[in-house]
């Protein structure tokens, strides 16, 4: 599905121009609450992906996307509670949010092989867009080092889902 | 006491049976390439943040879900060459070779 995966890309982009076009760094208590987001929208999207999906693989895969996430989350709220900061909403967690919310629109609408592949679609699209903003962005700007730490950690995970991700793909592709 | 007794008697009496450890983190299987000799144990340590598994290629063996914080011990019990993997994502690849 072109359009979600258009839409989504697009909502990225502009959450990074809006929140980072002008070379204005992310605090720490809103990379906590862009973590969080982040996460939950694609734990929401593989929530629906465990109950809609037909191919096996791609159930299996929107189940592990809801394990390793709510895992990761855990580990984030755990680390922001010892570290006293309050998660703060900033344009960019809230374009995550509007993004993660019209792909789950998008995609109650679509069932059988189309819901596969838009899903799919998508997920490659997301892992993509949260690993170049973890790199260009959170990141660097984390100033806590336990904070900085947990991304640092977190990433091979994004990496690990993009490229079973881009397996599934090319095995719904053929 | 019985059972202290027990186990420090059984302690004393057997030569510790060499045991290897592996860290799973950051999605990768540390060492990457394990040699042991047969029969001795080997320790697989969860230190992500959500499951894996360490699965034989072949299946000879298979931990199923190891939770965060959680461990897996296997004594290798036969020679020979395992690559193995973590089936819940698939980049995850090591070896365990059995002499």
């Amino acid at each position: 599905m072109k359009f979600a995966y258009a839409v989504w890309a697009g909502t990225l982009m502009l959450a990074a121009t809006a929140a980072w076009g002008q070379g204005a760094k992310v605090t720490d208590a809103q990379i906590a609450q862009i973590v969080v987001t982040a996460n939950q929208v694609d734990i929401d999207a593989g929530k629906l992906a465990e109950t809609k999906a037909t191919n096996p693989d791609v159930k299996a895969f929107g189940q592990r996307m809801v394990t390793d996430h709510t895992g990761v989350n855990k580990s984030a709220v755990e680390l922001v509670t010892k570290l006293h900061v309050t998660p703060e909403p900033s344009a960019t967690s809230q374009a995550l949010q509007k993004g993660g919310d019209e792909n789950l629109a998008a995609l109650k609408k679509l069932s059988g092989a189309a819901f596969d592949k838009a899903y799919i679609d998508h997920e490659v699209a997301y892992h993509e867009q949260v690993l170049s903003a973890l790199d260009k962005t959170l990141i660097p700007d984390a100033t806590n080092a336990d904070l900085k730490a947990l991304l640092v950690k977190v990433r091979p995970a994004f990496v690990d889902h993009l490229q079973h991700a881009k397996q599934l793909q090319a095995q719904l592709g053929k | 006491m019985l059972g202290s007794a027990a186990l420090a008697s059984s302690s004393a009496a057997e030569p510790k049976t060499k045991t290897h450890t592996v860290v799973i983190e950051n999605m990768q299987f540390n060492p990457a390439t394990l040699t042991v000799a047969k029969g001795e144990r080997v320790v697989w340590v969860n230190k992500d943040l959500f499951p894996h598994t360490v699965t034989a290629d072949n299946k000879a063996f298979d931990s199923k879900d190891v939770a965060a914080n959680a461990s897996w011990t296997y004594v290798a019990a036969k020679a020979g060459e395992y690559p193995y993997g973590c089936t819940l994502h698939p980049t995850m690849k090591a070896k365990l070779i059995v002499k």
